[in-house]
């Protein structure tokens, strides 16, 4: 492919398109479509079982589509010329020989790829794991491997990163450490995507998020709007011994009003200054007064809700 | 080139090679020793009544040029076997070890990689005859030299012995690179291989000899089909009375090595990788 078919714009960008893969039993991913734009950290979520690998895997040319197209930088993985400068990618399931060392690991790939021998060593220290570079892959530890999956997705220092759950058995210094260099890496101007079932997580990662379940696209765009367009939006907890009281000279301020099954009452389309005004008014004593605002977890919960589980 | 390259290193960086160098060390030592032990028995004459066929093939296998051909082949039985092993790994450890993704995301034409794994089956098998032969031609000429025959080292029938020999070691690594795609857990092809690779000869061979009795000598020409005895037929060292030519083992064996490499391909091409 020469640089001159390349149109500017969609350069590092990623462009799912009408994606489906049909398996004997499973549609695993149904007629999905989204962009991904660069110098943001993508965070792609779902529950177990949404699809998420496949389409990663399909955009990677490891699995053949049913139907539709994935794109990078407008380019099918399998025609970009070298695929390791452009693209580096983290599977679930990507591993090395259990009997070779991190390094020679990492040579392999090199010389496959035709980069010069000695990335294999930037790589590693790029990670922090230069002084087990010259152990055996069945001696690391699951955050070393994790470590490791990244070094041999930078060999080719690539524009866009792909991760398949990335923190999936980290501990909280190796999530934070990830964290931090996803971020630097955006940051850079790259296109990072990163798939993942932590949603805590990805609120303190992603810039975008791409929520799909049972294989179909829920919501996409920037995390924050996509928290605020929930219908439930921002909502006060109250505590009180006289809520029927409460609720009366609530419904009168047109707010909505429900039970939270644990002796609170959960109000919202009023702000939590109202309620106190309101309460004081009716002479209803109050023994809590918080404003919850909607995290990712619950946005995603109720997005996905009856759509999750094993399929 | 890179991805031979890759392929080659991917071999060197574990123990695969050191573990098969040093299993087949003994087993070319005792193959020797039975090999020596055998020509010295065939030459030291006397081996009692026979039918006459049987003397025939006897005295045939007396003759230098199957004595020689036979020495400087020494430790093909289980070279072979060694061969189509490696080329099975080859392919199979990449299964194993779940490492096919990453060689698939590094080289996106699987065809490419396909082909670079046969030529990497292919230089080991033959780097495995260069060495064999180098330790069969001072070894066996010593041998030759004991039990008076010369050491048969100017013979040409000795050296298309020794030719045809590193063709079938080329052939059984690309055979096992082709079995490592059809059957690709490491332990299924492993096994799978050394049916096919032993049980194959003996239990082919008792079949066929049990049919040719029953329905008359045509049959002997189908051993050829078998895969591990058209190998035997093509690596006989000479051309043994009453048995077909060497050169349709040697056809065959070839036609199966493009068979399976070429099957290899395509499967290896639709997968999918998850
Ligand atoms: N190779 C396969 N054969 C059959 N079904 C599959 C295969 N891979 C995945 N699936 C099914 O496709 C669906 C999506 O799986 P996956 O993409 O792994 O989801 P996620 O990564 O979001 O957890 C699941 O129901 C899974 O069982
Ligand atoms: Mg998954």
């Amino acid at each position: 492919m020469s640089d001159g078919q390349r149109s500017p714009t969609s350069d590092g960008q990623i462009v799912v398109s009408g994606l489906t893969k049909q398996y004997k039993n499973v549609r695993a991913v149904n007629n999905l479509s989204f962009t991904i734009q660069p110098g943001r950290v993508t965070g792609f979520l779902g529950p177990n079982g949404a699809g998420k690998t496949t389409t990663l895997r399909m955009l990677l040319n490891l699995v053949t589509p049913t139907s539709g197209t994935a794109t990078i930088s407008g380019h099918r993985y399998a025609d970009l010329s070298e695929p390791l400068r452009h693209v580096g990618a983290v599977l679930e399931a990507s591993s090395a020989h259990k009997g070779r060392t991190g390094v020679n690991h990492l040579r392999v790939i090199c010389a496959a790829a035709g980069l010069p021998r000695q990335r294999a060593d930037e790589a590693l220290a790029l990670v922090g794991l230069t002084p087990a570079a010259k152990r055996k892959f069945k001696g690391y530890s699951l955050g070393m491997k994790q470590r490791l999956g990244i070094a041999a997705a930078m060999l080719g220092d690539p524009r866009v990163l792909i991760l398949d759950e990335p923190a999936n058995g980290l501990d909280p210094e190796g999530i934070r450490w990830m964290r931090g260099f996803l971020k630097g890496l955006a940051h850079e101007g790259r296109t990072v995507l990163v798939s993942s079932h932590l949603l805590s997580e990805m609120q303190l990662l992603a810039d975008d998020v791409v929520i799909i379940a049972a294989g179909q696209l829920v919501r996409q765009g920037p995390v924050d709007q996509v928290i605020g367009s929930m219908t439930q939006g921002v909502r006060v907890r109250v505590r009180t011994p006289q809520a029927e009281a409460l609720t009366t000279a609530l419904k009168g301020q047109s707010a909505t009003v429900d039970a939270d099954g644990q002796g609170a009452l959960l109000v919202s389309g009023v702000d939590a200054a109202t309620v106190g005004r309101t309460a004081l008014a009716a002479g209803v004593e109050l023994h809590e007064l918080t404003t919850e605002r909607p995290d990712l977890e619950g946005v995603f919960l109720e997005l996905t809700a009856g759509k999750a589980g094993i399929r | 080139m890179n991805l031979v390259r890759a392929e080659l290193l991917k071999i060197r960086t574990t123990n695969t090679w050191w573990v098969f160098a040093l299993i087949s060390l003994p087993l070319w030592a005792l193959t020797l020793l039975v090999n020596w032990l055998q020509s010295d028995a065939l030459t030291s004459g006397d081996l009692g009544e026979m039918p006459p066929e049987q003397a025939a093939q006897l005295a045939a296998a007396a003759h230098p040029d199957a004595l020689s051909a036979n020495l400087f082949t020494t430790g093909q039985f289980f070279g072979l076997l060694i061969v189509m092993l490696l080329g099975i790994i080859v392919v199979t450890s990449e299964f194993f070890h779940q490492t096919v993704t990453t060689t698939f995301l590094t080289a996106p034409h699987r065809s490419a990689v396909m082909i670079a794994k046969l030529a990497a089956a292919a230089l080991l098998a033959v780097l495995f005859w260069v060495v064999t032969t180098g330790l069969n031609l001072v070894a066996g000429a010593a041998v030759l030299e004991s039990i008076g025959v010369g050491n048969q080292l100017g013979n040409v029938a000795a050296w298309e012995a020794i030719g045809l020999n590193g063709l079938a070691y080329l052939l059984w690594g690309i055979l096992g690179v082709g079995l490592g795609v059809l059957i690709r857990s490491q332990i299924g092809a492993t096994v799978t291989g050394i049916l096919l690779y032993l049980g194959g000869t003996i239990g082919a061979a008792i079949a066929i000899s049990v049919l040719a009795a029953r329905f008359g000598d045509w049959i002997n020409d189908l051993q050829l089909l078998v895969p591990s005895l058209a190998s035997s037929l093509m690596v006989a060292g000479t051309e043994i009375p009453g048995n077909p030519p060497r050169w349709a083992g040697a056809a065959v064996l070839i036609g199966y090595a493009v068979v399976t490499g070429v099957a290899g391909t395509l499967i290896l091409r639709r997968r999918d990788i998850s």
